[in-house]
């Protein structure tokens, strides 16, 4: 709970109060919500005279230069101001947040503690214990404890700083240096006064509510008597319950005789206490007899009637010894209530009626099972005695003596941080280095970031390209720069945020400047030593390679930036370069279309956008034109790059805006040759490999169906039978792509929302994935989850879901919209695949639909990502569509629940004999089944003769039942008639209509505009049919030429949806095939060589489940080998 | 008094709804732990987040050593917040530590509670006889005698070792959490968590409870559900999350959010 400013600021001395103000106004400024320490640290030091700065300049690493250092420092310190999520609410004052508080409340008592204070400090607080706000913090105090503060400490730490030292010059400012005889110096964090005046008396100083004096006194299980004492005073009668009751209740009985002070209210105070546990116990046990214990009630009733005290509390001890003569004498016990047990309960119910107001009886039960049984044994007593159960639940007072306080106290002395500790360990070693090599990149991002604070673009190309960098490393440089203020642009007010993007891209810069392979930077530069040929091989290139680009871009880029994890960076990066010779070239080439440019007056929005951003300096215009031509152009140069289909214009004025552009970027970029020569050169240089494809712009019109013909022609070369499905969505997604191409100005939005419905999980599966191949390039570019686990991970449910385990590390700590974020935070440019998107929750369902309206996901921290660049898939299996028609196909014997359910078992071969008449029955009963001995009158049900011919399916079921009744062999082949009956699928017909929702209401929360942008893709359901046809046509083909057609042949149901399985979920068709080939084959070699074969013999393929298969093959999740048994 | 304690513990209710829902946060923590769970719930349930008075939010000059020397302070602090709410009828989630004050608030004020939702409890944790509690006297003294030497050396290997896994964030904010309370504190506290037994009291429980547990945890062995569950006096269910640590509300908070809801809602 955050501090409001103002009461935080009462804590204060008004030089500490200043840093304060200072502090919330840094967090003000940022935007964010609450200030916090680090707020507190940057102000500190922009302090004019900082006591902070001073010390660190003091204690700063002697192998650093200062201004490294605290360059370093400040880098540091804005990178993680920067992951401070920002808030909505900007203006007034961002309260203290819990970590700065304690932080101030921290100091305050180490103030309170500090010697030199402690007269002054008591006398105040002993007048007014409660109100510690009186302490006012002087900035010393505050800065220590601050810098006590974790991530403090690590911000100092990784800017090479120990926080121990830091604290130390602080406290030991060099003038005093005198003070340093004492050895370990005046404590801070804790008061080790204890140790110093050893000899003080404590009682007074008891009085305020020191941690430690007096330790020992509190353990001795006071609280737990000061309650007991409690129930006494309501006139009840404890009974103590838990393990440890009965030691409390010693304690309690000793406390009480001892008379110590605030056990016993003071109306009870001076009661006497009684114990006859020992004597209850021994005369239960028989070592007593009744006699001894009448002695002791009558002296209890004489301590009575003598009316000393109050009154009189009688401990009669455990009631465990009241349960166990049950045992011990167990005949008494069925006399009933004459047992001694009785005796003692009647007897104290008796003094309980006798002196009802003076009585108190004290017990203790080590659980509560032990008080049901005795009251169970002892009903009336529940009432009678008016017992109060009071649950005990401290042990025992063993802690004071372990208790050192000294050493405690030293441990948090600050100096003793000087034993070193690995976490401060590790920031020297690793920070200077970094830093120290990566300074150019530092003082650049450092620029970049104090610019993008201030919101302006006010840094400097230029300056980077006179830095020493190897050119091919500027250039990644200018790409990232511009990325990040592309987004810095789209949004003003989430700038903060993105600065963390732009310094964490700056840290992989970084990273890569100095860690790259060599052979990588050859590759550069061999591409830099021809960079003029570059734009005449472009214009011939553009014949050669219009078609064969695809494949040709593809492996260049890998070979090119092999450096995956900045694959963003890279790209973004590339597509700037890519649009500069591009029109450089254009203009100077393609002359034919520079005529109707000019003619057309359409252009003027955009070249006025364009053109007010021009007039800014040299440097400047680059990067605003580059921001704000790019969304769009990036967009298409994404395209050609993955498509190597060209940008996706649909006509010819939405080409001509790109190339006005294009051209305007030339003509600024030629104003300006002679400083940015190298970069264009750059961008030149990598041309060939890396945007070889985007000569295709030149074919104009044929666009945009031959986008659509070749994204249909891969995505079906994939999924073959889902015809229509990826006809719509290779449609939309040429669509989008050229919708995002006309409207670059306003709505820049790239971002493609498919929902796909219906059955078929696999192959939606395969379309996403298929996406994320052509048109991002790689599987990396590929993000899956599934929403319908608890999780967000994939459910492993069967076997083939193999390619989803450790699905569970990646969601360690996130939340599913965390994990898509900061996925779509590394590759933009991904396709991110949500399946059972209707069993979402309200975060991620409130995320998601926020992002299909504003192309922007936030995630759990408020921070928000992009989406502008992403294809969204969602899944979700419902087909209860009241709009979409359904056609009613022939009802399938395998469901796909059922496939995907289908366990990996391993098979095996079983050889039976039949007589004639079962075999019969048996031929009826399996589907699969081969041979010329079967009954003709249901041969002539078979469409063919000698193959495995799937019969009708009703008459299947119906036969499979019979025979199963008829014969008492293991026939697997029960398929539920209802299964099938769900298996009802909606006629490929896509619904486009966004007002033809879902059942699910969230899908039907979308506002309008949302339900517009997604589009809705219906599947159909997988033809398993066909599918298992043709499997079992191929078995039957190889069983006969091995076997010979005598035998019978039969498949069990569960071996069938195992080959189906693995057909459907492998990703080359010809897997499962060569599967039967190999190994099935194999196996059925092998039968002959073991088993006489008749006529009579039926050859059973079964599953063998419980079993694990050792071995699979690599292509297909089937068995390596068949059993034979 | 209410009022006082309410700004002293930081009691805040967030969330609109007509039950009161109240997430108690463990020793270690505070209740900014809850941060990720409470969107999951806000739309559905007030929900009462407040931090324990041995958290490194609260002023540690309210700590007093005498009085909280026992759960039972604890507790009258938890009842002492609801009472100055006016809730009449709460469901409780409590970490750890406060599952166990739950545990006993329940028993004082049966009424109160609708639902006990433990997560992560153990009544006992040390060995006893046939009881596993996870731990060895040997040990705890050993871990008591590490934090005195060192407390931050101490934090930060244990706050990896009690979110069990590799978040760095959750390690993070555990150690941020643990490092604010006074090392003193800390180790008053956890000497009053082991010297605590519940065992003889479950049975006095008489609300409905369900007992969360991650699959691993360093603190509370999984047999400890199984004996919650027989001996706890109330209808009690226990679901066992497929994920480590002592901390889901921290390393996994969207599979945590999904349990609770269903546990909230049965």
């Amino acid at each position: 709970m955050p501090t409001p400013v103002t009461v935080a600021r009462q804590c204060l001395t008004p030089e500490a109060a200043n840093a304060l103000d200072e502090a919330v106004g840094v967090a003000r400024r940022r935007g964010h919500a609450q200030t916090t320490s680090l707020h507190a640290v940057s102000a500190l030091l922009s302090l004019p005279s900082s006591p902070l700065r001073e010390a660190c300049a003091r204690a700063r690493n002697a192998a650093c230069s200062p201004r490294l250092q605290f360059k370093a420092l400040d880098l540091c310190l804005s990178v993680s101001l920067d992951r401070v999520p920002s808030s909505q609410q900007v203006g007034h004052e961002p309260p203290v947040s819990n970590s700065l508080m304690a932080a101030i409340k921290r100091s305050q008592a180490n103030q309170r503690r500090q010697p030199e204070n402690f007269h002054l400090y008591r006398d105040i607080s002993q007048q007014n214990l409660s109100n510690i706000s009186c302490i006012k913090v002087e900035l010393q105090h505050l800065i220590l404890s601050i810098l006590d503060d974790p991530v403090v400490s690590r911000v100092f730490g990784e800017a090479g700083f120990r926080s121990s030292e830091i604290k130390l010059a602080l406290i030991r400012p060099l003038p005093n240096l005198l003070r340093y005889p004492r050895p370990r110096g005046p404590p801070v964090f804790l008061c080790n006064l204890e140790n110093s005046n050893p000899d003080n008396d404590r009682g007074p100083r008891r009085s305020f509510s020191f941690p430690f004096p007096g330790f020992a006194a509190f353990f001795d299980g006071e609280e737990n008597c000061r309650r007991i004492g409690e129930v006494l005073a309501r006139r009840r009668n404890p009974l103590l319950v838990g393990i440890c009751a009965r030691d409390t209740l010693t304690s309690f009985i000793d406390s009480v005789e001892k008379k110590k002070d605030g056990i016993l209210a003071k109306e009870i105070s001076g009661s006497n206490v009684i114990s006859i546990d020992s004597d209850v116990s021994r005369f239960i046990n028989g070592d007593v007899d009744k006699g001894c214990l009448d002695s002791k009630f009558e002296e209890m009733g004489r301590v009575l009637q003598r009316d000393l005290g109050p009154g009189l509390v009688v401990n009669y001890g455990d009631l465990e010894v009241l349960l166990s003569d049950n045992r011990k004498n167990d005949e008494n016990a069925k006399v009933g209530a004459s047992g001694p047990a009785s005796y003692v309960v009647a007897q104290l119910t008796r003094l309980l009626q006798l002196h009802g107001e003076k009585v108190w009886l004290l017990g203790s039960a080590a659980s509560y099972e032990t008080y049901l049984k005795f009251v169970g044994r002892f009903p009336s007593t529940e009432k009678d005695w008016n017992l109060q159960i009071l649950p005990i639940t401290s042990v025992r007072p063993s802690l004071a003596e372990s208790f050192p306080k000294s050493s405690l106290m030293e441990s948090f002395v600050p100096f003793g941080g000087l034993f070193s500790m690995p976490s401060e360990i590790k920031g020297p070693l690793r920070n200077p280095q970094c830093v120290t090599r990566c300074r150019s990149c530092d003082d650049k991002c450092e620029q970049e970031v104090r610019a993008i604070s201030k919101g302006g673009f006010t840094f400097s190309m230029a300056d980077r390209y006179q830095s020493s960098l190897p050119p091919w490393l500027r250039m990644k440089e200018l790409g990232t720069s511009k990325g990040l203020n592309v987004k810095a642009k789209d949004d003003g007010i989430i700038l903060n945020a993105k600065v963390a993007a732009l310094q964490k891209k700056w840290d992989a810069i970084c990273q890569q400047l100095h860690h790259t392979p060599f052979p990588e930077s050859k590759t550069c530069q061999l591409n830099s030593e021809f960079p003029t040929v570059v734009g005449f091989q472009f214009i011939q290139d553009k014949k050669e390679f219009a078609d064969g680009q695809r494949s040709n871009s593809r492996d260049a880029l890998p070979n090119d930036c092999d450096c995956r994890n900045i694959n963003p960076v890279m790209s973004v990066n590339l597509q700037k370069q890519s649009d500069m010779p591009y029109s450089v070239v254009s203009k100077a080439k393609n002359g034919s279309f520079l005529p109707r440019l000019g003619e057309k007056p359409t252009k003027g929005d955009d070249l006025e956008t364009v053109g007010s951003i021009s007039p800014c300096s040299l440097s400047n215009s680059s990067v605003g034109n580059c921001s704000q031509a790019s969304p769009t152009s990036v967009t298409s140069v994404t395209t050609d790059l993955g498509l190597g289909l060209c940008s996706v214009l649909s006509s010819n004025e939405s080409m001509k805006t790109p190339n006005q552009k294009h051209i305007d970027l030339g003509k600024d970029f030629s104003d300006c040759f002679r400083t940015n020569i190298d970069l264009i050169h750059e961008g030149i240089s990598n041309r060939p490999t890396q945007s070889s494809s985007s000569s295709s712009h030149d074919f104009g019109g044929q666009f945009n169906s031959n986008d659509f013909k070749r994204l249909f022609r891969d995505l079906s070369e994939r999924v073959g039978w889902q015809d229509e499905a990826t006809r719509l969505i290779s449609q939309t997604v040429v669509n989008c792509r050229t919708r995002s191409e006309k409207c670059h100005g306003a709505s820049q939005r790239g971002d493609v929302w498919f929902n796909f419905i219906g059955p078929d999980r696999r192959g939606k599966r395969k379309i996403a994935i298929a996406l994320a191949e052509i048109i991002y390039g790689s599987r990396d570019n590929f993000i899956s989850m599934d929403l319908s686990s608890e999780d967000g991970m994939i459910k492993t449910s069967s076997l083939f879901d193999y390619e989803e385990l450790n699905y569970d590390l990646r969601f360690r700590g996130k939340n599913v919209v965390d994990y898509v974020a900061g996925e779509l935070r590394k590759r933009p440019w991904s396709v991110v695949f949500v399946e059972n998107v209707d069993q979402a929750d309200v975060l991620i369902w409130s995320s998601l639909s926020h992002a299909i309206r504003t192309g922007k996901l936030s995630d759990s921290h408020g921070r928000e990502v992009s989406t502008k660049n992403a294809i969204f898939v969602m899944t979700s299996t419902l087909t209860t569509d009241s709009k979409v028609l359904f056609q009613r196909i022939e009802a399938s014997n395998y469901s796909e629940d059922k496939i995907l359910r289908a366990k990996g078992w391993p098979m095996r071969i079983l050889v039976e004999y039949m007589d004639s008449t079962n075999s019969q029955n048996l031929t009826l009963a399996t589907t699969t089944r081969e041979g010329r001995t079967s009954n003709p009158g249901f041969l002539n049900k078979r469409k063919m003769l000698g193959t495995n011919e799937v019969l009708d399916q009703g008459e299947i079921v119906e036969m499979s039942k019979r025979a199963n009744r008829t014969s008492s062999m293991k026939l697997d082949l029960n398929i539920p008639a209802e299964e099938d009956e769900l298996q009802e699928t909606e006629d490929g017909s896509v619904d486009n209509d966004s007002s033809s929702d879902n059942s699910k209401p969230w899908l039907q929360g979308f506002p309008g505009q949302v339900g517009s942008n997604v589009v809705k893709v219906v599947f159909k359901s997988f033809d398993f049919d066909t599918l298992a046809e043709k499997l079992t046509n191929l078995v039957a083909e190889g069983f006969h030429r091995i076997i010979g057609s005598e035998c019978l042949l039969e498949i069990d149901h569960k071996v069938m949806e195992q080959l189906l399985a693995a057909a459907y979920l492998s990703d080359s068709n010809k897997a499962v095939e060569d599967w039967v080939e190999q190994v099935l084959t194999r196996g059925f070699v092998e039968v002959p060589k073991r088993y006489s074969l008749s006529a009579h013999s039926v050859v059973k393929l079964l599953t063998c489940e419980g079993l694990r298969f050792e071995e699979q093959t690599p292509s297909v999740h089937l068995p390596l080998k068949i059993i034979l048994t | 008094m209410g009022n006082v304690l309410l700004e002293t513990l930081n009691v805040r209710v967030v969330g609109s709804g007509e039950k009161f829902l109240v997430l108690g946060h463990g020793v270690g923590t505070d209740q900014s732990a809850w941060q990720r769970i409470v969107p999951y719930f806000a739309p559905y349930y007030r929900i009462i987040l407040f931090d324990l008075v041995c958290a490194g939010s609260v002023n540690p000059d309210y700590f007093d050593f005498r009085k909280y020397s026992t759960l039972d302070a604890f507790v009258d602090d938890l009842l002492n917040i609801l009472d100055a709410l006016g809730v009449d009828r709460c469901a409780f989630v409590g970490h750890s530590f406060s599952a166990m004050v739950g545990i006993l608030a329940s028993i004082r004020r049966p009424e109160l509670f609708t639902k006990l939702i433990l997560i992560g409890a153990s009544p006992r944790f040390l060995n006893d006889g046939d009881y596993h509690g996870g731990f060895e006297e040997g040990e705890i003294d050993k871990v008591f005698s590490a934090m005195e030497t060192n407390y931050e050396a101490w934090v930060n290997g244990f706050a990896p070792l009690a979110v069990g896994a590799d978040v760095p964030t959750a390690v993070r904010e555990f150690s941020r959490t643990l490092f604010n309370m006074r090392p003193d504190i800390t180790l008053f506290i956890s000497r009053t968590v082991f010297n605590s037994d519940l065992r003889g009291v479950l049975g006095l429980v008489k609300v409905p409870c369900c007992i969360i547990q991650t699959s691993k945890d360093v603190s509370v062995p999984t047999s400890v559900a199984e004996y919650l569950r027989t001996h706890l006096g109330g209808r009690t269910t226990v679901e066992i999350l497929k994920t480590e640590g002592h901390l889901p509300h921290l390393s996994a908070p969207a599979l945590l959010g999904q349990v609770l809801r269903r546990a909230l809602s049965r």
